[in-house]
C-alpha cells in the first residue's frame, strides 16, 4: 500500500512539476512495477485522473478561469469519446493497447522535451489570471489578468474543430488512461482561439467528466480494483497540489529531459511486453 | 471578491453559479477521499491482504468492509463529475439559459448511455 501510495504521489509531483498528467507514468509502472494487467492499470489511471481533475477543477471553477459553458460545449463529443475509447479498449487484445500506450509515451516524451518550460507555463496559466466570469448563452467570457493590469476578453470560434479534436482526445483517454488535455488545451488554444490560460484551466475542469465516461465501462466490467486504486489516488492528490505549488519556484527543464528519456526506455519496454518477447 | 469591470450581469451570475460547481467538487472529492482513507485504514488494522476486482454492479455485495469502503470512495469519485453536470442543468435553467441547459442535457444523455452500455 505505501509503495502504491509512493507510486501516485511521485506521479502526481513530477507529472505537475513538468506539465503532463499523472496517467502517462501510473500505467506502466502498475504494469511493468507491479504485474498488472493494462486494463486494470488504465482504470486505476482514469480515477486518479477524475481524482486530480476535480481537485484542479475546484480551483479553476472557483476563480473563474474555467468557461464552464464551453467546457460542457465540448463534453458532449469527448464523453462519446470516451465510451468509444473504453469499449475498444475492453474488446481489443491486451497488446493492442499496450502498443498503443508505447506510441503515447514517445509523443509524451517528445512533446515535454521540445516544448521546454510550456508545460511549467500552462501548468501555471492560471496563477496570474483571476476573476474571471462567462458570458451567459454564449462560448464567451473574460478574465482579469493580473500580470498584464487589464480585462482579457475573448469568444471561442469554430466549435465544430474543437469539438473534433475533443471526441478523438476522449477516446484516447478512454484506451490509454490519461487526461487527453495534451489535444484538448491546443485544440481550444489554437483550434477555437481561446486564450491559452482559460484553454487549461477549462480542460482540467472537463477532464473528469472525460474520465468518467470511460471509467464506468471499466467498472462495470470487473476492472476496478478499489484496494489498488485507494492508495495510488491519495498518493497523486497530494503528489499534484505539492508540484503545482512547487512549479512556481521549480526548473524543471533538467527533470523533462531526464523524464522524457525514461519515458523513451519505457515505450520500449512496452513495445517489447506488446510483442510477446516480455513476460 | 468583487467581479471585475465588464458586464456585470453577468459576471455576478457567473460568480455564482462558479461558487455552486466549486462546492460541488470540494465534497465530492472530500467525501471520496474520506472513504479511500478509511477503508485503507481497516484493510491496515485488519491486515486483509485482498485486492480483489470489484464490479460496479456488485459494490455493496461485498463483505469485506476495508474493500467495501475503498469502492465506495471510487464510487463517490466517479459521481462527482456527473453530479457537476446535473448541478449545471438546474443553475443554468434557474437562469433561462435553456441553450446551455439542452448542452448539459445531452451529456447527461451520453454518460447515462455510458452506464447502460458498459456492462455488456
Amino acid at each position: 500500500m505505501l509503495l502504491l501510495s509512493a507510486v501516485g504521489l511521485v506521479a502526481g509531483l513530477v507529472g505537475a512539476l513538468v506539465g503532463i498528467g499523472g496517467g502517462v507514468l501510473i500505467v506502466p509502472v502498475l504494469m511493468l512495477g507491479f504485474g498488472f494487467g493494462v486494463r486494470v492499470a488504465v482504470a486505476t489511471s482514469l480515477i486518479s485522473v477524475i481524482a486530480t481533475s476535480t481537485a484542479a477543477g475546484g480551483v479553476y471553477v472557483g476563480s473563474g478561469l474555467a468557461n464552464m459553458r464551453l467546457g460542457m460545449a465540448l463534453e458532449v463529443t469527448t464523453t462519446l469519446g470516451g465510451i468509444t475509447g473504453g469499449l475498444v479498449a475492453v474488446l481489443v487484445p491486451e497488446r493492442a493497447l499496450e502498443a498503443g500506450f508505447a506510441v503515447l509515451l514517445i509523443v509524451t516524451s517528445v512533446l515535454m522535451i521540445a516544448g521546454r518550460d510550456s508545460g511549467k507555463k500552462s501548468a501555471s496559466a492560471a496563477a496570474g489570471a483571476t476573476e474571471g466570469f462567462e458570458e451567459r448563452g454564449a462560448l464567451a467570457g473574460a478574465y482579469f489578468d493580473a500580470r498584464e493590469g487589464q480585462l482579457v476578453h475573448y469568444r471561442a470560434e469554430r466549435w465544430a474543430v474543437g469539438s473534433a479534436v475533443a471526441l478523438l482526445a476522449g477516446a484516447v483517454s478512454g484506451m490509454l488512461g490519461v487526461g487527453g488535455g495534451f489535444l484538448k488545451v491546443p485544440a481550444m488554444n489554437l483550434g477555437m482561439r481561446v486564450p491559452i490560460r482559460v484553454a487549461a484551466a477549462t480542460s482540467n475542469f472537463m477532464i473528469g467528466v472525460t474520465a468518467v465516461a470511460s471509467l464506468v465501462v471499466y467498472f462495470a466490467r470487473g476492472y476496478v480494483h478499489p484496494t489498488l486504486a485507494a492508495p495510488v489516488v491519495l498518493g497523486v492528490v497530494a503528489g499534484s497540489i505539492a508540484g503545482t505549488r512547487l512549479a512556481e519556484r521549480a526548473h524543471p527543464t533538467a527533470l523533462r529531459y531526464v523524464l522524457g528519456a525514461v519515458l523513451v526506455a519505457v515505450a520500449v519496454q512496452m513495445l517489447l511486453k506488446a510483442a510477446g518477447r516480455m513476460p | 471578491m468583487s467581479a471585475p469591470d465588464g458586464i456585470p450581469g453577468a459576471a455576478d451570475a457567473s460568480y455564482g453559479e462558479h461558487r455552486v460547481v466549486r462546492t460541488v467538487l470540494r465534497a465530492g472529492l472530500g467525501v471520496s477521499s474520506a472513504l479511500l482513507v478509511a477503508g485503507l485504514v481497516v484493510i491496515a488494522i485488519t491486515g486483509q491482504g485482498r485486492a480483489p476486482a470489484v464490479p460496479l454492479l456488485h459494490i455493496f455485495a461485498e463483505h469485506d468492509s476495508g474493500v467495501l469502503l475503498a469502492a465506495l470512495g471510487v464510487l463517490v469519485l466517479a459521481l462527482t463529475p456527473m453530479v457537476r453536470v446535473v448541478a449545471l442543468v438546474v443553475l443554468w435553467s434557474r437562469e433561462r439559459d435553456w441553450k446551455f441547459v439542452a448542452v448539459a442535457v445531452a451529456v447527461v444523455l451520453v454518460l447515462a448511455a455510458a452506464v447502460m452500455l458498459g456492462g455488456g
